[in-house]
């Protein structure tokens, strides 16, 4: 039934939004959609042809059919575009809070290919990336326009937290080994499950990276 | 006469509030607006500019004075950074409040003159490419499969038009802080609503029906 894929394809994207990381990209379902808005498309000029100057009101009949060709084509359209949509939200909302995505995808796909030098590579390898290969150019180039914004603005550090800051102090515990940072106040050296009493500041790129935690 | 004396009494206070504090005072407003507002309002560019511009000179004053030991300066210090990391916050909370209105609505923001002459530039260059960006990626994911009639992202066909655009009709809390003209009343479309508005009145209305003066400057969003 016309419209099915689509629908399906708006769970998906329903699912997303809820959810913390991104599932893998449908690109079977997108590659349906799209056949189906072709066919639509084909049909709709076929249905046409013997007519070349149609008047719906002399045949409702003919009419119908092709309004209703039309509206399954665009909703598809819509259902598409809201499924990039959402993902490419989400994609966004990664560059903002500094979670590199493509770094992430690097290394699965590093991982990957070192396991295929290994007897277990051929599972790994199928599950290189949730991103289409134009999700991850498209993150690559989102990266690239908030840096040069954001460039603009170097005293404020516009991905910082939006929470109001309370004291310029905090305490943190560290999760992961974070090595040793610098801050005005000398050295520290961040291992595992150390506590430590610093400048927000210097550390709110690490807590949003999650090697460190803020006790409250 | 008590108004008046009134009136003057606060034209005064307004005025022994020094210009610093004033900036910062104007800042929190424009950004509780901006946060209530459905609309992106006016960029507040020389506002910024001056905050932006004493910012640099605290920071100045941190580097220069770290590493003194003495313990009243290692205070002043601290005043100073806190008091920083706070003016930082608001700088930073007003722009992405915009930028977020920005991503939002992009196509119309893109084809309507008036609304596009509120954004700095930077803002509209970024507009601009995050738009390019958006359009490439949706043309390379499936557009260009589709039949060339259908690719377009700014249909109005079928009466629907795909563009979104912010919702006026959403409801803000306001207050009203300057005398309104004579005869002027709120009226809200739609309703047969009518309210004489007051100084010091606080409403909770549809934007559209305020936006005027929210622009003008009479009703501040709260």
């Amino acid at each position: 039934m016309y419209g099915d894929l689509g629908l399906k394809l708006v769970q998906h994207a329903k699912r997303t939004q809820s959810l913390s990381h991104l599932p893998p990209y449908q690109s079977e379902l997108i590659r349906a959609i799209t056949r189906e808005v072709r066919d639509l498309d084909r049909d709709v000029t076929e249905t046409l042809e013997p007519y070349p100057n149609f008047d719906p009101t002399q045949d409702p009949a003919l009419a119908t059919l092709l309004l209703a060709n039309h509206i399954c084509i665009r909703r598809n359209k819509r259902c598409l575009l809201a499924y990039h949509r959402v993902r490419v939200e989400k994609i966004e909302e990664m560059c903002w809070s500094g979670s590199d995505i493509l770094e992430q995808v690097q290394v699965t796909k590093g991982e990957g290919q070192e396991g295929e030098a290994g007897a277990l590579g051929a599972a790994e390898g199928g599950s290189v990336s949730s991103l289409s290969p134009e999700e991850e150019e498209y993150a690559r180039q989102y990266s690239d326009l908030l840096a040069a914004y954001k460039g603009q603005w170097t005293d404020i550090d516009l991905t910082g937290s939006l929470d109001p800051p309370r004291d310029l102090f905090i305490d943190v515990r560290v999760l992961k080994d974070a090595g040793e940072i610098q801050t005005e106040y000398g050295a520290i050296n961040l291992t595992k499950n150390s506590q430590f009493f610093v400048r927000q500041g210097d550390v709110e790129r690490l807590i949003a990276q999650g090697f460190l935690q803020k006790l409250s | 006469m008590d108004d008046d004396i009134n009136d003057i009494l606060a034209e005064f206070d307004k005025r022994s509030v020094p210009s610093s504090t004033q900036d910062l005072n104007d800042l929190t407003k424009q950004w509780i607006a901006e946060r209530g507002a459905p609309e992106v309002l006016p960029y507040q560019g020389p506002l910024l500019e001056r905050i932006m511009e004493r910012i640099r000179e605290q920071i100045e004053i941190v580097e220069r004075e770290t590493g003194d030991l003495e313990p009243n300066a290692n205070f002043r210090l601290i005043l100073i950074q806190t008091e920083l990391e706070r003016v930082k916050f608001l700088v930073r909370a007003y722009l992405r409040a915009r930028m977020a209105k920005i991503d939002k609505h992009p196509l119309y923001l893109i084809n309507n003159p008036s609304a596009l002459s509120h954004l700095s530039d930077p803002e509209k260059a970024y507009l601009r490419s995050h738009l390019a960006l958006l359009n490439n990626h949706y043309l390379s994911s499936f557009l260009r499969n589709f039949p060339a009639q259908l690719r377009r992202l700014d249909d109005a066909a079928g009466g629907v038009s795909m563009v979104e655009e912010p919702d006026l009709d959403s409801a803000v809390f306001c207050r009203v802080v300057r005398v309104l003209e004579e005869g002027e009343e709120l009226v809200v479309k739609g309703t047969d609503a009518r309210v004489e508005l007051m100084k010091g009145d606080v409403v909770v209305v549809r934007y559209r029906a305020v936006r005027k003066w929210v622009l003008g400057g009479e009703v501040e969003l709260i």
